[in-house]
């Protein structure tokens, strides 16, 4: 699209891209700390993740404010009004999934002192799809790409079925052995952080989609999560 | 109609707060517009224009100086009758009648499509003189009668609390908002099915502006009105339905909602946005 | 994009020079100061003209001021004669020529104003207008001495009244048209806009729009025409004895200015300054009336 008439506007709607991406950049990086922190037993990687936690909420209110200016101040339209309500709402998503990622890396510190009995593939796997996506989305956002936005949307399914399995993976470990109880508790809990980061990317995706086309996506996405109704019965 | 259109309304606010405003589905045409020309001389101001103005809504006319809009609103009461050179081709169907038929009768025709201009107009005359003008060319009334009519259409412009004590004295001597609001008291007095605002609040402080708004929000209820306006946001605000003008074009009309958050035309989008270059 | 000018950094042209301004400046100063010097002093030129006859007017007219001017007619020399019949005279054609040619002037200036925009008839209207609105005066005398007096073979106030109305008709004409003409186009507009038709439009809101305009307009005719003295000469020619008839000779203020000033008698000559001073003051006042007019509407 043409410049705006008014220079400066032009200039605060490329800092509010810039400080978006700085944003998704940091979040990428701490999901990738908590992979590492709980993947490798690296705690030092599970410190430098929290570290990050609040930098990543300093910016969310820093990008809310200057929303909230410029919608005082420039009025926008159209385009650049779906753009920016969009950062404001991708913020949002971008912190949670910072939360998810701290909360995750945390829980590493409690799990290093477990010796687990079980392979953490499943989870590794999750990790690797949920960063993945991850990246796709901050790309999409940054380059304004509907067509990777509805690929990270659909892909989410993937991320949901494998969560399914890890769900019921880790509750067969804690019947097995109830000394399996506290790291699989906390192993659960990361495998839903992840969910919900895939989530909240989907979000995201959803969002990007309507600033860039200024609509909805079209279908109806299905819901991937079959968890609540997940019952795994100790064999008769 | 009026039935059918609430129903509609009711139905769409059901769908719960969010989209109040789109909910205002766009109902029949009182004036239908279509293929439209319109020529200063031998210049082409207005192409092919295809439009409807929808019953007891607003429509907002935006665009850049010279594109189109005000022109559109001075074809409709065929103000342009004024002027020699200046001719329209083209239907603007109100009730199974061609507007721009060079046989309508003028002065009936604008007692039915009323317009209230960018600057205030009273005439040298006083405030009861200049409700009671345009009624006179139109109906005989008795004194009573008048009376009545005159506080109806002030009352209806939100002016009647202002100006009753003084009705006999100058309408030149009321604030530019005031005289404004005359303006549209007057020409409500003559009860039309359509108001033509152009660029009514251009000339008003941001006070003004917001009553003559909120005045257009009170007036829709019984009236069709079409508004120009270099104001987005006013367009915005008072609009159900938003035409965009481009160079003699009719760019794009959709419901506010949609022009000011999602166009669907790359013109209109680099208009609302600020980019035009 | 718009077209893009650098237009930032360095001013186009020499650096600035303060010393040079400040030069340039201080010369200005001094051209203006001998402008200004040269205007005031032909302001005080035309002024100390306008005053000594004025002074002159009011020392020599105010000495033969008395009753008898306004309660006889003229009388011959030596006999103690009064200017009724000929401010009387006065009075009747002035305000019958402007009866007369005011609506005329009012109408003819709506045709130009409002009907003939453009057209060739309004242009060749509007040239003879002005034509006749700077003619000699005597001219239209001649005129209406052709017109009525030659024809029915005789003088006539009638033929008086006729000529000042035809003094009249022009300067309405300019003033009512050149009024109308400031009307803003968005007053009429709003005028047609409620349905009115075009003579209501202008006699409902056009002329009350212009009301002061206009009627200054006629005050200062009515002022230029108490003092004409030619067209009256072939027309009403004046009249010693006292007569209010229109079909007569009629005597005016002018005229027997006219006739008196040049006379060999001391007590004419006096009461033609005081006719001269009576009529300056008459002018004076319908002025100054045209004045309040414009000032009241604002």
């Amino acid at each position: 699209m043409p410049e705006h008439l008014v220079k400066s506007y032009d200039t605060e709607l490329n800092r509010l891209r810039a400080m978006m991406s700085e944003m998704g950049g940091i979040v990428e990086n701490q999901v990738a700390l908590a992979s590492q922190a709980i993947l490798q037993r690296d705690s030092e990687a599970a410190t430098q993740a929290v570290a990050e936690d609040p930098r990543v909420d300093a910016l969310e209110r820093d990008i809310e404010q200057f929303v909230v200016r410029i919608l005082a101040l420039r009025q926008p339209m159209a385009a650049d009004l779906r753009f920016i309500v969009a950062s404001m709402k991708m913020t949002g998503d971008l912190e949670r999934i910072g939360d998810y990622a701290t909360n995750a890396a945390k829980r590493s510190i409690v799990l290093s002192q477990f010796a687990l009995p079980f392979s953490l593939a499943g989870l590794a796997n999750m990790f690797r799809l949920v960063q993945a996506q991850l990246k796709s989305i901050i790309d999409a956002v940054g380059a304004g790409d509907t067509d990777m936005a509805i690929e990270v949307w659909r892909s989410d399914q993937a991320i949901d079925d494998v969560y399914n399995g890890i769900f019921r993976e880790l509750i067969t470990y804690m019947m097995e052995d109830p000394r399996n109880i506290t790291p699989c508790t906390h192993l659960l809990f990361i495998a839903k952080n992840l969910e919900r980061i895939g989530d909240h990317a989907t979000n995201i995706a959803e969002t990007v989609y309507y600033a860039v086309r200024g609509e909805v996506i079209p279908d109806a996405r299905p819901k991937g999560d079959n968890s609540p109704y997940a019952v795994v019965r100790p064999q008769e | 109609m009026s039935t059918t259109m609430q129903e509609a309304k009711m139905a769409d606010n059901s769908h719960g707060g969010v989209q109040v405003r789109s909910a205002t589905a766009i109902g029949a045409a009182r004036i239908a517009i279509s293929d439209l020309d319109f020529y200063y001389g031998a210049h082409k101001a207005l192409k092919a224009i295809n439009l409807n103005l929808p019953d007891k809504q607003v429509t907002g006319m935006i665009g850049p100086s010279g594109c189109g809009k005000s022109t559109l609103l001075r074809v409709l009461n065929r103000m342009y009758d004024l002027y020699p050179g200046q001719r329209a081709e083209g239907k603007a169907m109100m009730d199974g009648q061609n507007i721009v038929d060079p046989a309508t009768d003028l002065n009936a025709l604008r007692a039915r499509i009323g317009m209230v201009f960018q600057k205030p107009t009273p005439f040298p005359m006083s405030i009861y003189e200049n409700i009671a003008f345009g009624v006179k060319l139109h109906e005989k009334l008795s004194k009573a009668a008048m009376d009545e009519r005159v506080e109806w259409s002030l009352s209806r412009a939100a002016l009647w609390g202002e100006v009753k004590d003084r009705l006999n004295s100058p309408a030149m001597g009321m604030s530019g908002g005031q005289q404004q609001r005359l303006c549209i008291a007057r020409t409500i007095a003559v009860r039309p099915e359509v108001i033509l605002l152009d660029e009514p609040t251009s000339a008003l402080d941001p006070i003004s502006t917001l009553k003559i708004e909120e005045l257009i929000d009170e007036l829709k209820n019984d009236f069709t009105i079409a508004i120009v306006t270099h104001n987005m946001q006013q367009a915005a605000r008072c609009a159900d339905q938003v035409a965009f003008f481009y160079l003699g074009e009719m760019v794009e009309v959709g419901p506010a909602e949609q022009i000011f958050t999602a166009p669907k035309e790359k013109r209109t989008q680099e208009y609302v946005t600020g980019r035009f270059g | 994009m718009s077209a893009t000018i650098a237009v930032s950094g360095t001013v186009p042209g020499a650096a600035k020079n303060i010393a040079a301004s400040v030069q340039l400046g201080r010369s200005r100063h001094r051209t203006n100061t001998v402008v200004k010097s040269l205007c005031v002093l032909a302001t005080a030129l035309g002024l100390i003209f306008l005053a000594s006859i004025l002074f002159t007017l009011i020392v020599r007219g105010f000495g033969g001021l008395s009753t008898t001017v306004f309660t006889k007619s003229t009388l011959p020399p030596g006999s103690h004669g009064g200017l009724l019949n000929a401010i009387i005279g006065s009075l009747i054609q002035t305000c019958i020529g402007t009866l007369l040619g005011t609506p005329i002037g009012l109408m003819v200036g709506t045709y130009l104003s409002e009907y003939a925009s453009g057209s060739k008839l309004g242009d060749s209207v509007r040239f003879v207008s002005d034509v006749l609105l700077s003619a000699p005066s005597i001219l239209i005398g001649l005129f209406v001495y052709a017109l009525m007096v030659a024809p029915f073979g005789g003088f006539s106030g009638i033929a008086g009244c006729v000529a000042l109305a035809v003094i009249v008709i022009p300067i309405v004409v300019r003033t009512t048209e050149d009024m109308l003409r400031l009307i803003p186009v968005a007053l009429r507009e709003a005028a047609v806009a409620l349905g009115a038709p075009k003579w209501k439009m202008i006699v409902m809101v056009c002329y009350p729009a212009a009301k002061q305009g206009i009627v200054t307009g006629i005050l200062l005719a009515v002022a230029r025409v108490a003092g004409e003295t030619a067209p009256l000469l072939f027309t009403s020619l004046g009249n010693l004895n006292w007569s209010v008839s229109l079909a007569k000779p009629m005597a005016s203020l002018p005229v027997t200015i006219y006739q008196y000033a040049g006379s060999a008698f001391e007590d004419w000559v006096q009461l033609a300054w005081v006719g001269a001073l009576l009529i300056t003051f008459g002018v004076l006042a319908i002025n100054i009336a045209a004045r309040l007019v414009l000032r009241v509407g604002k």
